[in-house]
């Protein structure tokens, strides 16, 4: 597995173009038993090529969600296996497609767009999408604690979720956009057409051209077998 | 007079100034150029806003793939109305100005194309909604073109997943009970109303966004 593993990540866009092949294919062809053999051995090549991590985090979601609505499909199908069989291969593209795209690094998207040109605000804005996730989960908490120790009440209520949840996150968050835009620009971050320099270049290494590659051939193999 | 109170006073006198200084500015504003321009330049802040107001979309509409897979007309509008309608509105209500939207909705279909790739097609609801919004309101200023443009944003996508649907699930051939539910059917009461319904959920949305975006107005958060 180390073999390859010769990089950290995967070249952002062939990780992105890879989710979509995955997906795609696994949509289409989900009712064949075939497909199933495909996501199975994406599932081994995404993990030989350094997404175990990823794998191993979506792998109990899929056996959740993708088991409760197979046998959902079965039993509203009258039994019919093929029924079930299609809506796990739904399940199964649609999961094993969040592996690779989770395996990518905002920072690295951010540079791959940039070496692409892409104007500044839109890289800035998925930089800043891809990584405020934890911060917001830690926001969540916060407020939640805050409600906790207030002795708010439940959330479920309507006006104490508004009053006591919603009104202070979203306050919250404005004056985290707030301090976060003033630290952008104490860094010199511009988004007139100043030049820029990519320190930490991405570039596609063969490894990735074998890992896609090999994602092409399953399927060929899959739709000619 | 002690130093001290003659400094209080030389505070308080200026920041009279500053007050008169910003109330002029704004007057001017309102009645002179600010008024026609439509288009106006996006700051560092207004992108970083609307990254974390779109963030807040992202991870409340983290159900989409589930969603996605349950054979149901506008099943995906009507679980995700809500969320993609009352944060877009809070971000279009702080940056007021065009392209907030699809701006967002770039931003955003990123993460998408992993959870329903045709989801992607958000980029040309917010086209389409921010042209109309601009077309009827002339801009953001009103607080209901916000609400307009966050009412039409998700409802968009019904006809173009119609469509999706219609194209891509008949490939598979087999599957017309799948495609027949995912399109409603072919039943046009139940296509009508549940359309009806998603656009109600996101009007619903929309409106939270703008008390919301109000309530923050009024307390100084959001200038």
């Amino acid at each position: 597995m180390a073999f390859f593993r010769n990089k950290r990540n995967l070249y952002p866009l062939i990780a992105i173009a890879s989710a979509l092949i995955i997906m795609v294919f696994g949509l289409v062809m989900a009712r064949t038993v075939v497909c199933s053999y495909f996501l199975l051995g994406a599932f081994v090549w995404v993990i030989l090529f350094g997404c175990y991590k990823q794998a191993l985090k979506v792998l109990p979601l899929f056996i959740v969600f993708g088991g409760a609505f197979a046998l959902i499909a079965f039993f509203s199908s009258g039994k019919n296996f093929d029924g079930a069989l299609a809506m796990a291969n739904r399940f199964g593209a649609v999961f094993l497609a969040i592996i690779p795209s989770t395996s990518i690094q905002a920072v690295a998207m951010t540079r791959n767009l940039s070496q692409l040109h892409t104007p500044r605000g839109i890289t800035l804005g998925m930089l800043i999408t891809m990584s405020f996730i934890p911060v917001l989960r830690a926001e969540i908490k916060r407020v939640r604690e805050a409600m906790r120790t207030r002795g708010a009440g439940s959330i479920l209520n309507h006006k104490i979720f508004y009053r006591a949840f919603l009104i202070p996150l979203v306050t919250r968050l404005v004056d985290i956009s707030d301090t976060l835009a003033l630290s952008i620009e104490t860094r010199g971050f511009t988004l007139g057409k100043s030049k820029y320099t990519v320190y930490k270049r991405e570039a596609v290494n063969y490894m990735d051209v074998v890992y896609i590659f090999g994602l092409v051939a399953g399927i060929v193999l899959a739709v000619v077998l | 007079m002690t130093p001290r109170e003659k400094a209080i006073l030389e505070l308080v006198r200026l920041s009279e100034e500053e007050q008169r200084i910003a109330d002029e500015a704004e007057k001017h504003g309102e009645s002179g150029k600010g008024k026609r321009k439509i288009f106006q330049k996006y700051m560092i802040k207004d992108i970083v806003f609307l990254a974390i107001i779109t963030c807040c979309t992202l991870v409340t509409g983290a159900i989409m793939p589930l969603l996605v897979n349950v054979p149901l007309f506008g099943i995906i509008q009507l679980g995700l109305g809500i969320q993609f309608s009352l944060f877009p509105v809070i971000g279009m209500m702080k940056v007021k100005k065009p392209f907030a939207l699809l701006l967002q909705s770039m931003f955003i279909s990123i993460f998408l194309v992993f959870m329903f790739p045709p989801m992607v097609l958000l980029i040309a609801c917010a086209l389409v909604a921010e042209l109309l919004t601009l077309l009827i309101f002339r801009g953001y200023r009103s607080d209901w073109a916000c609400v307009f443009a966050g009412t039409l944003y998700l409802p968009l996508t019904l006809p173009l997943l119609y469509m999706y649907y219609n194209v891509f699930y008949t490939v598979s051939g087999e599957e017309k009970a799948a495609v027949s539910m995912f399109i409603g059917g072919g039943n046009t009461g139940l296509i009508v109303g549940i359309s009806f319904a998603v656009l109600a959920v996101c009007f619903i949305g929309s409106v939270i966004g703008m008390v919301i975006a109000r309530e923050l107005k009024k307390a100084g958060k959001l200038k």
